[in-house]
């Protein structure tokens, strides 16, 4: 296990590295081909390049930027320990960017005398926006199917359930934060919404449309609801307890109670992290499943007894045919 | 909140579920100014209709167990753990009365004399 976690750490200290030589040596090898001051920044609309930085600017910003990243991501490692795995997939989506972008930059400026006639980077940041999320895609899944089984106790929490009594539990968790943020947001677009059907200002799409979908996200990881019936386990997100998640007792493998903080996996709400899928509301108490080889976690006191509810469940499922 | 329902009961729905609530108040599963979850949760957690998880409901508040309130949901009333196990003892009296032919009024008669 420290072997594997040393390896990890050696492969993530040889991305740094070579990413960090990557952004210097881009710009600084080619320096015969560039122009003194490099064309950096880009008019979105037009294409034409409407910012620009000395050659060894260009050439130390990014770097500072990764090197920034990188410092993040190991201070949280060292302070909540190995269980932050979003720690791989930022490294990653952002090391494929930002190497992208650098390279994107260097090509627009190549063979040009001034900064002012460099070429158009749109397609090629396009393409290493599109790398760098496939790349911290690729990271995060990666990092799911890793979930350590051995993470479970074993022993796990079981109930007694007499054969003439039905047992069900029900919790719930809700995070006043996430429902304030839902507010606010849901607000903002409502006020932008209608002075634009009023007509009052120009159409205020881009701050409509994000602020509603913040707000929708928002509310729907504020509140869950938890239930463990003979049906299995049921997770309800948000005020109307949709969208929601079902389990059968029969694919549930084990369940148990632990305890998580935002930290381990990386931030509230819906996560997905090297410990699986987490729905974290608040730092504490989780039920934790593993089920059809995944492991799926959600904030809510009480787990333990939800945890021994589930594993009777789905012995009992196994036991009859 | 665990709730335990008997499977044998025949009792009608709304009293099995009022039941069930008594029962977890009287255990401690919620305590008094908690909030109960949501009719539509309680209706899929015990498998029956939600109308009836209402009108369960409902009995318990007129026993004083629970507290409907605007914008709160529904709550457990102060000091209703006690008071769900005193509930208990007089159902169960008033079902025994009733076996040996007495009715409530006869009842209240019997509890009015005692000192």
């Amino acid at each position: 296990m420290t072997e594997k976690r040393g390896s990890a750490h050696w492969a993530a200290l040889g991305w740094v590295a070579g990413v960090l030589a990557l952004l210097l040596a881009l710009p600084l090898l080619t320096a015969g081909r560039l122009p003194d001051r490099v064309a950096t920044h880009w008019d979105a609309v037009s294409g034409r390049p409407d910012g620009s930085m000395p050659l060894w600017a260009a050439a130390v910003f990014p770097a500072l930027i990764w090197a920034v990243v990188a410092a993040v991501v190991a201070a949280a490692h060292m302070w909540r320990g190995p269980a932050t795995a979003w720690g791989g997939t930022v490294l990653l989506s952002m090391g494929v960017t930002l190497a992208g972008a650098q390279a994107a930059i260097v090509r627009a400026n190549m063979d040009h005398a001034r900064w002012r006639d460099a070429d158009s980077v749109t397609p090629w940041v396009v393409g290493a926006l599109v790398a760098g999320a496939a790349a911290g895609a690729a990271g995060a899944l990666t990092a799911r199917r890793r979930t350590p089984g051995a993470a479970r106790p074993t022993d796990p929490p079981r109930m007694d359930v007499p054969p003439d009594r039905r047992v069900v539990w029900l919790a719930s968790t809700s995070n006043p934060w996430l429902h304030a943020l839902a507010a606010v947001a849901g607000a903002v677009a409502l006020v932008a919404l209608v002075l634009t059907a009023c007509g009052a200002t120009d159409p205020l799409w881009p701050l409509i449309v994000p602020f509603a979908l913040v707000a929708v996200a928002s509310a729907a990881c504020a509140s869950v609801q938890v239930l463990v019936t003979e049906n299995g386990l049921r997770v309800a997100f948000g005020p109307l307890g949709w969208p929601a998640r079902r389990w059968r007792p029969a694919d549930i493998e084990s369940a148990h109670a632990e305890r998580r903080t935002p930290a381990q996996v990386g931030g509230w709400g819906y996560r997905l992290s090297g410990l699986g899928t987490t729905v974290m509301l608040r730092a504490g108490g989780c039920l934790v499943i593993r089920a059809k080889g995944r492991n799926f976690a959600v904030s809510v006191d009480d787990a333990e007894r939800g945890a021994a509810l589930l594993n009777r469940l789905s012995q009992q499922a196994a036991n009859t045919p | 909140m665990l709730l335990t329902l008997d499977t044998a009961d025949t009792r009608p729905l709304h009293e099995q579920v009022a039941g069930a609530i008594r029962r977890a108040i009287a255990e401690g599963e919620c305590a008094a100014g908690d909030r109960l979850p949501p009719a539509r949760e309680l209706s899929r957690a015990l498998g029956v209709n939600s109308n009836t998880v209402l009108r369960g409901l409902r009995s318990l508040r007129d026993e004083g167990l629970l507290e409907f309130r605007r914008g709160r949901g529904v709550t457990v009333a102060q000091g209703a753990a006690r008071r769900s196990v005193l509930v208990d003892r007089v159902r169960d009296l008033v079902a025994e009365a009733a076996r040996f032919g007495y009715a409530k009024a006869d009842l209240i008669e019997m509890i009015r004399v005692v000192p």
